[in-house]
This record gives structure tokens, C-alpha cells and sequence, in this order.
């Protein structure tokens, strides 16, 4: 109790210094938990997209009703698999017209309608992998009077690869806000010892320990962290409660819900923020010493 | 209690201490005098752990300074009492808190803490004066608090440096009745001054210091 006093007394001596550190500090994790949020909301988008496996099994044109029925047959055999649906040449082109909106204008001019016939296929069971997704894809196409098996891989790949980006991104920049919140912590407390020499002088001479002495710095330094990191994650979370898209759209269709940090993220921040307190102290502290 | 074994100090080149022995009995009383630069203030350094000799051993109370260091020479320290000449006293702190701070640092508990406290600034003259600020006081009232402050955790040894060095001839005299009546109860006091007015009709110790060497 001795030392967290001593440093709340510390801290409210010398208030405006650790105002502006502690906010300096929020912000660089506000930073860093932003790029951790969008990474997380692009990772639970890829995930989800592969939870909701769905194939598009495109029909060639003239495929008879014969055909039509065969590949049904196939399909609905395949372990998990249900057709959703089956979308005629027209019905593709008026499902399309509808995304376009304003811009439906120009298949006007089309003499012929390029859309293919499809079965919309959805796995019931969300765990096949990207191996045996390519397998069912080449065992469908190699099916008399199918002309072609998407599952949007390229898609998922794309976006895979832009969830990595993200997330070599946000570790480097992380790491170099996290050397930012350092440096700031490191010399806050510095200039907090070097206004308390004379203090830190007479209790050395009456008998204080070095930790005695330097235990209320590492606090003030964890205090400074923490506090940062929690506004930071009050600041990120008042920001996506007044963001009111909670799903993000494409084409008409439901494809991205907004997601806050879970609880381990959150808490993943506030450690992190105390650790880089609590470090930065102790290098200063370290450099400061040396009785 | 005091024990000094041919301890020289060199700062550089510069002999500030040159093979002095010196021994101090548990509860004397000892001037330290010589002219300024003679080397008072680190030789009582030297005995307080503040500096190390840079030839021979030191022996406090039986402990050899050479060989403990860190905590072991904090722990050490409690047992010792260091007075200044500008008195070393907190501004943000009241008389009761800068009093009080020697004996935080053992963990005692504050009811204990107080109560002793209390009764120190009592016997130096200064218990209306507990909530003040240092700023507040004159000379003499500070080096009391200085000496109550010394005293909180009854030392064996108390050392002052040049205690009454900023203080008129009448405040001297009080606060060299405050050291006396310590020594009185057993604490070993060794002040260094060149205060030549304290020396003249003393019948204490004295050990004179002249450029860095000892002469009784």
C-alpha cells in the first residue's frame, strides 16, 4: 500500500506530465488496436466464408433435362452437399440486372444472354478443407454437361492474403509504437526521478533499500500503460458502438459482420500496455540508480 | 564501534584521506576539526558507507563496509543517524512526515511510526510544530527536525557534518545541548565541525585532521 500511495502521490505531483504521456500512450495503442480490430474483422470474414462453403456449379448451354438431372444426382451424393437452388440463363440475367440497379441499361444491348444455367451448392458440414474442395471441383467438371466449378478460392486466397498484409502491417507498426510507448514511459519516469533526487538521496541516506525506492516508479510506470491501454480500448469501443453498420454488404448480399475485439484481445492490449510500463520503468530506473 | 585501519582516499591523484586509524568507543562523544579541504566530511562519508576507501577497512559496530554492500549496507544505515549542515529536510513534507520517513523505510507500522515521532519532536522542542513545513521554520528548527529525523530509529552511531555551520552562536548552543543529552543515552556522536568557539572549552574528544592525516 506504501508504494502505490507514494506513486499516486508522485503522479498527482507532477499531473500535466502524465497526462500527456498517458495519452500519448493511448493513442499509440488506440493505433495498435485498430489495426489488431481490423485484422480480427477481416479474419472472422474468412473464417466465416469458409464456414458457409458454397459451390457454383455452372451448366454448359443446351444441357439437356437428362443432363440437368444426372448432375443433380451427383451433387446431392457428395458427402454434406445441398443444392440451394438452381438459377436458369433468365433467371441469372434478372438476378443480375437487380445488382446492377441503374447500370442494369447496357444488358440491353446484349443479343445473347452469356449467363450460364448454375446449381447453387451449400456443404451442410463447414469443414471441408481447400484440398478436398479442389477435388470435388475437378470430379464435378470432369460431369458430362458441366462446364465449369467455382467456389471463390481465389476469393478467400485474395482476401487471405490481405488479411497477412494486415497483419505484418499492424505487427510492424505495433512494434514500432510499441518502442514509441517505451521511450515515452522511460523518460516520464526519468524526469519523475530526476525530480525526486533529493528525496530519493535522503531516504538512501536513512536506510532505504534501492527497492524501496524504485518500487513506486515501476508502479507509476504500470499505472501510465495500463491506463493508456484501457482508454484506448474505451475510445476503440465508443467507436465501433456509434459505427452503425454492423454488416458490411456486397452485391446485395450479407457478407461481413462487424466484430469488436474478444475478450483475450482486449485483454492481450491491457497487458500489453502494462508490460510496456512496466519495462519502460525499469529501464529507467535501471539507467537512473546507481547508488 | 568505529574502527578505521589505514584508510586512505584518493580522488584522481588527490589524497583526500592518507592512512588514518582512528577507533571510537561505543558512546563517545568525538569533534572531528581541521581546516576546510582537511578531509571531515569524507572521512564521516567514509563511515556513513557514502564513499569507499581506496586502501583499508572500516569497521561499524563490527561489520566490515568493504565487504557489505546493497541492502546489507541499508540495513546498516538504520542503524545509523546523519546529520547536515543544510539540514536535508523534504519542502513538500511537513516536520512530522520528514521525521517520520526514516522510519517508513523499515516497514514499521505508522501508529508506532507516530506515536515515536511525536515524542521526539517533543524532546527537541518542535511538537506545535508537526504540521509546518521546513519553509516555515527558522535554522535551528530545521536542524532540529534533522536530528529528531536521525534519531527516530535510535541509532548506535549518529555522525553530523558541520551541524551548526548555518546556525547564529545562540542556536549552536541548543542544539549541541540536544546532541549531548543524545549521547547521554548511549548513541556514539561524532560531529565534524570547525566551529572553533565548540572546541574551546569542550572536554570531549577531539580529533584534529590536517590534510587528510589524523593528529590527537
Amino acid at each position: 500500500m506504501y508504494y502505490f500511495k507514494h506513486a499516486f502521490e508522485s503522479i498527482l505531483g507532477n499531473r500535466l506530465i502524465y497526462f500527456l504521456s498517458t495519452g500519448t500512450i493511448c493513442i499509440s495503442l488506440l493505433l495498435f488496436g485498430a489495426f489488431v480490430l481490423i485484422s480480427a474483422n477481416f479474419s472472422n470474414w474468412v473464417q466465416t466464408w469458409e464456414r458457409s462453403l458454397s459451390l457454383s456449379v455452372y451448366l454448359e448451354d443446351g444441357t439437356g433435362e437428362e443432363a440437368k438431372e444426372e448432375i443433380r444426382r451427383t451433387i446431392e451424393v457428395l458427402p454434406g452437399a445441398q443444392i440451394k437452388a438452381y438459377i436458369s440463363k433468365d433467371q441469372a440475367m434478372r438476378d443480375l440486372a437487380e445488382t446492377l440497379g441503374s447500370q442494369a441499361g447496357f444488358l440491353e444491348g446484349l443479343t445473347k444472354n452469356p449467363l450460364p444455367a448454375s446449381y447453387e451448392v451449400f456443404f451442410r458440414n463447414g469443414d471441408l478443407s481447400r484440398e478436398e474442395l479442389k477435388e470435388i471441383k475437378e470430379s464435378l467438371e470432369k460431369v458430362h454437361g458441366v462446364d465449369e466449378v467455382q467456389y471463390s478460392e481465389q476469393w478467400l486466397e485474395q482476401i487471405e492474403g490481405f488479411v497477412s498484409i494486415i497483419r505484418i502491417l499492424g505487427l510492424v507498426v505495433g512494434g514500432m509504437l510499441c518502442v514509441a510507448v517505451l521511450f515515452i514511459v522511460t523518460n516520464t519516469i526519468k524526469l519523475a526521478i530526476y525530480s525526486r533526487r533529493d528525496e530519493i538521496e535522503i531516504y538512501k541516506l536513512v536506510g532505504a533499500t534501492d527497492w524501496f525506492v524504485k518500487t513506486p516508479f515501476l508502479i507509476e510506470g504500470a499505472i501510465q500503460g495500463i491506463l493508456g491501454a484501457g482508454v484506448a480500448l474505451s475510445v476503440l469501443f465508443t467507436a465501433y458502438s456509434l459505427f452503425t453498420v454492423r454488416t458490411i454488404q456486397l452485391f446485395g448480399l450479407p457478407v461481413m459482420d462487424v466484430i469488436f475485439l474478444n475478450t483475450a484481445q482486449c485483454a492481450l492490449i491491457a497487458l500489453l500496455g502494462l508490460v510496456l510500463g512496466l519495462l519502460g520503468s525499469f529501464v529507467a530506473i535501471g539507467r537512473f540508480f546507481r547508488f | 564501534m568505529i574502527q578505521l585501519f589505514r584508510v586512505s582516499k584518493y580522488f584522481g591523484a588527490i589524497a583526500a584521506l592518507k592512512e588514518v586509524t582512528v577507533r571510537i568507543r561505543k558512546g563517545e562523544f568525538v569533534f572531528l576539526t581541521g581546516p576546510s579541504g582537511a578531509g571531515k566530511t569524507t572521512l564521516l562519508r567514509l563511515m556513513f558507507g557514502a564513499e569507499q576507501p581506496t586502501e583499508g577497512q572500516i569497521l561499524i559496530n563490527g561489520i566490515n563496509l568493504s565487504r557489505i554492500g546493497g541492502s546489507k549496507l541499508d540495513l546498516l544505515r538504520r542503524k545509523m543517524g546523519f546529520v547536515f549542515q543544510d539540514f536535508k529536510l523534504l519542502n513538500r513534507r511537513t516536520v512530522l512526515q520528514n521525521v517520520a520517513l526514516a522510519s517508513e523505510v523499515t516497514g514499521e507500522k505508522w501508529a508506532t511510526t507516530r506515536k515515536r515521532t511525536h515524542q521526539l519532536l517533543k524532546a527537541v522542542g518542535l511538537a506545535v510544530k508537526e504540521q509546518a513545513y521546513p519553509m516555515e521554520l527558522s535554522g535551528g528548527e530545521q536542524q532540529r527536525v534533522a536530528i529528531a529525523r536521525a534519531m527516530i530509529n535510535d541509532p548506535l552511531i549518529l555522525l553530523a557534518d558541520e551541524p551548526t555551520g548555518n546556525l547564529d552562536p545562540e542556536i549552536t548552543r541548543d542544539i549541541m545541548i540536544l546532541f549531548r543529552s543524545i549521547n547521554l543515552r548511549g548513541t556514539t556522536v561524532v560531529i565534524a565541525t570547525h566551529n572553533k568557539e565548540l572546541l574551546r572549552n569542550t572536554d570531549q574528544r577531539i580529533v584534529f585532521l590536517q590534510n587528510g592525516m589524523i593528529h590527537e
